[in-house]
């Protein structure tokens, strides 16, 4: 089977040594190696950045056979709350006057399900948002909830790429394990 | 739902054994071999948030728990009550949107008394310390990793430990002294273990145990021979001793302590014959001046103080003397009862409340005996519940007037001549709450007669004091007073605030569908009074009174829980709280069929419960050391309602002179009894908690329901003296 794998990968030096053994009997490795690379490193991108923190590997950890796309699930569900929390929030700060309680309360409710999937950016920017609310500073309110837009959608975009590269990745996974 | 419990304690034995080892469960569980205990352990799951509600859940399933979610507080509230002692544990968020998770930890810890661990993103040392004073046995700060979740499962065996006991002993201070240091190294323990949230949370949780502690040894202080002693539970043959011992004596030469030698029984302690007698002679006192209740009051008061303590005593005496009585009517005690708080839940209560409001018409006797049938049918049901246990000693009529006891007693020497409680232990109030409602309610009662209010409870309060009324049962004690009013006023105000689940009676925040669930609690219906309002089902906005103090205040007011709460009880028959004035606050509830609820009653009852929220909440700011204790100990409810039940009176009194005559009593009324039509149905499973109160009461009536809720009530923690006792 042709060689799949760009040259872009990092580790192609390997590559045609990998081939040459593997080739005829795991072509899918190989492809899967090297998008598994990918996934990796995509990955550690995202924990060095600090998108994802440790919490997310709490998230992985509780994934397995019964529940194989727990963290995927986990996150679209995230995605899915938040950005109806976002869009409250936004109306929410439309209103004069500012009713700080209401907003404290729902970035307090942003805050928390975030920090469960481990969205660290994501969560220091709510922080910083509570306490401009706390100060009751609307402009101050208005500027870091801009922030906090950004990062909910830079995130949001991230790991659908990250999912993704994984549903690639995954089963060729299993295919490879089964020695196939 | 005790047998399925039963293999946790069981298994809790050997797991303490090897816990002090060190935690080879958990590891086992974490090593994926699930072991007999923890895994398994029954968790319920409250949070508003989906995605930490799945993660959560995720990470207690890795556990090998036993996991239900819910999103709403006011559905995890009526499924703890629907299943009553199905689980062992509560895991809630802090921030959700129908209702403060400090509140449902209220709740559960007064009718379920499940221990509760919050979670929050906060992490403020107030918000922590707020969870630790409301009786939270530990506080997760999220995102909650799986490590901490692994270890909550000690909570659990240390609770059914320290419950186990205080029922076991017979309450000697040091026994509570070293009740408390073992739970205090326990909670240090506890706080090794979930050190994974941080050092923040050892620190306040060492506060938290110290205040635990202050507060326990306040509570000794306070009552140096009552605090966490066990409750005793006065059975029939119990009181028979009692009896016959006095009569020996001479009644008045009878001093506890000959009694107690006469009577030869182990573990019972001179303080516990003191109050004992101190309830008997106003029993006498009351038979024989039936048209004076209000005489009783003043004495009544005091009495109810000492009686207070001996939970067990009270409400048993009580019940056992208007059983000898005879002149109270079975049915009439449960109805009583089920004015009570706990009463509420359990679909009895609603038969009780009928029959009250039978007794109101005014044909006493007719009435009464109406209304006994209809509390004995409503004991019946109870007797399903806890009452059956009870029942079976009580032997007659005043099982039900255990919980209802309380309320009956209220109404008068009448109903307990009616209830002829047989035995004691129906006042036991079993529900260490109980008790200590129906004394406050009796307090209250008293005071509220003595204002003068027509509160036909004033009367029977006198009546009532004699009485102890079963946990929480005090509501009814508003009734229960007095026996010839109870045909009226009291009767129907009581049970139909209890039953209405109006917030005022029923501590236990009835539960729309569940009224039995909200009955579970019957133990401090004061304290329920307090859940009713809070739990979602419903507050309607009767000024509810909050549960945990409720049972200071309410007790005296009794009924004032059941006011705020009876908002809250939509439907629900909860109305069982005795604080059958806090029904009368409610006045909200509308529903109210009884008419003939005095309105002087409700008058009292309907203090604007504005008033008596802020009344009591005043009066209770001093108590609430004394109320979280009861949160946290039905033992210790029953201390704090005694102290409570001073300021109660007095609130109460405040409040029946603001009070003006309302209606709305009667609409509570009403309400209850119809709910308590609605509820018999159910009450029969869950009524658990009713069973202690009950019990006493309904063990006439009822025939011996199954005891299942004997110790259903309490999800299997219940230091069910009941089932101690009673099962004879």
């Amino acid at each position: 089977m042709a060689l799949h794998f760009s040259s872009a990968h990092p580790i192609s030096a390997l590559h045609p040594l990998l081939c040459f053994f593997l080739h005829d009997t795991y072509p899918e490795m190989e492809y899967a190696s090297g998008l598994q690379r990918q996934l990796a490193s995509m990955k550690k991108n995202l924990f060095d950045q600090g998108y994802l923190d440790e919490q997310f590997y709490q998230l992985e950890e509780l994934q397995d056979e019964s529940s194989p796309n727990f963290v995927e699930e986990v996150v679209t569900l995230f995605f899915r709350d938040s950005s109806r929390l976002v869009a409250n929030i936004d109306q929410a700060l439309q209103k004069y006057p500012q009713d700080f309680r209401r907003l404290d309360n729902f970035m307090h409710q942003l805050k928390g399900s975030a920090s469960s999937i481990g969205a660290a950016k994501m969560k220091n920017e709510c922080t910083s948002f509570r306490e401009f609310c706390n100060k009751e500073n609307r402009e101050g309110c208005l500027r870091s909830f801009q922030k906090v837009k950004k990062e909910h959608a830079v995130l949001k975009q991230k790991l659908e790429n990250y999912f993704q590269l994984l549903k690639q990745v995954g089963p060729v996974d299993k295919a490879t394990h089964s020695g196939n | 739902m005790n047998e399925r419990m039963d293999p946790a304690p069981t298994s809790c034995g050997q797991a303490t054994a090897s816990s002090s080892t060190g935690r080879p469960d958990a590891a086992a569980a974490a090593t994926g071999m699930p072991t007999e205990f923890p895994a398994g352990l029954r968790v319920l799951l409250v949070d508003d948030d989906a995605t930490c509600l799945k993660i959560i859940e995720m990470m207690l399933r890795k556990c090998h728990y036993d996991v239900t979610t819910c999103s709403c507080a006011a559905t995890a509230l009526s499924m703890l009550r629907e299943r009553k002692g199905w689980f062992d544990l509560v895991l809630s968020d802090v921030y959700m949107p129908d209702m403060d998770g400090f509140k449902l930890l209220e709740h559960i810890g007064l009718e379920m008394d499940l221990p509760v661990i919050m979670m929050s993103a906060d992490d403020h040392k107030d918000v922590v310390m707020k969870g630790v004073t409301h009786g939270a046995v530990d506080y997760l700060i999220k995102p909650v990793r799986i490590e901490p979740l692994k270890n909550i499962w000690q909570h659990v065996v240390r609770k059914k430990q320290f419950e186990l006991k205080e029922l076991e002993h017979s309450g000697s201070l040091e026994e509570n002294e070293r009740e408390s240091e073992r739970h205090k190294r326990a909670m240090e323990e506890g706080d090794n273990a979930t050190s994974g949230c941080g050092e923040n949370l050892k620190n306040i949780k060492r506060k938290k145990e110290g205040k635990e502690e202050d507060e326990q040894d306040v509570d000794d202080q306070a009552d140096p021979s009552q605090t966490k002693k066990p409750r005793v539970v006065w059975s029939s043959e119990l009181h028979q001793q009692f009896v016959t011992a006095v009569n020996q004596l001479g009644i008045d030469k009878a001093v506890p302590k000959k009694i107690l030698e006469l009577m030869k029984v182990a573990g019972l302690t001179r303080e516990n014959v003191a109050s004992h007698l101190q309830k008997y002679r106003l029993y006498l006192r009351r038979l024989s001046v039936p048209q004076h209740h209000d005489r009783h009051d003043g004495p009544f008061t005091s009495a109810q103080e000492a009686t207070f303590r001996s939970v067990g005593t009270v409400d048993g005496f009580d019940l056992q003397a208007l059983a000898v009585s005879g002149q109270l009517l079975p049915q009439n005690l449960t109805a009583l009862s089920s004015g009570s708080r706990r009463v509420t839940n359990t679909g009895l209560r609603m038969p009780v409340f009928d029959q009250m409001g039978f007794l109101n018409s005014g044909n006493a006797s007719s009435t009464r005996s109406a209304s006994v049938q209809q509390m004995n049918r409503g004991l019946s049901y109870f007797s399903g519940f806890s009452n059956s246990i009870e029942s079976r000693q009580l032997g007659q009529s005043h099982q039900l007037v255990e919980p209802y006891g309380n309320v009956c007693l209220q109404v008068g020497e009448e109903i307990s001549g009616l209830l002829n409680i047989p035995s004691p232990q129906a006042t036991r109030s079993s529900l260490p709450g109980g008790i200590s409602n129906e004394q406050v309610n009796r307090s209250l009662i008293m005071h509220m007669s003595q204002q003068g209010q027509q509160f036909s409870l004033s009367q029977q309060q006198e009546n009532f004091h004699g009485q102890p009324l079963p946990r929480g049962q005090i509501f009814n004690g508003i009734g229960g007073h007095d026996s010839t009013k109870f045909g009226h006023q009291m009767s129907p105000n009581a049970i139909s605030s209890h039953i209405s689940g109006r917030t005022a009676n029923i501590a236990q925040t009835p539960l729309p569908g569940n009224h039995i669930n909200a009955s579970y609690s019957s133990v401090p219906q004061a304290l329920y009074a307090n859940n009713i309002h809070d739990s979602c089902l419903t507050e309607s906005a009767a000024s509810h009174y909050p549960l945990a103090s409720s049972i200071g205040d309410t007790p005296a007011t009794g009924n004032v829980e059941a006011l705020s709460n009876t908002s809250s009880l939509k439907g629900v028959t909860d109305l069982s709280n005795c604080n059958i004035y806090s029904e009368l606050h409610q006045n909200k509830t509308q529903d109210w069929k009884l008419e003939t609820v005095n309105i002087s009653y409700q008058s009292g009852q309907n203090l604007a419960p504005k008033q008596n929220n802020a009344d009591f909440g005043s009066s209770l700011v001093a108590h609430q050391d004394s109320i979280a204790t009861v949160q946290d100990e039905s033992s210790r409810n029953t201390c704090t309602v005694r102290k409570e039940i001073l300021s109660v009176t007095t609130e109460i009194e405040h409040e029946k002179i603001e009070c003006v005559a309302q209606c709305n009593s009667t609409i509570l009324v009403e309400n209850s009894i119809r709910l308590k039509a609605e509820s018999m149905p159910d009450i029969n499973q869950q009524e658990v908690l009713y069973d202690n109160i009950i019990s006493n009461d309904l063990m006439d009536v009822g025939k011996q329901i199954p005891a299942n809720g004997k110790g259903q009530g309490w999800s299997g923690t219940t230091p069910i003296h009941l089932d101690m006792d009673h099962s004879s």
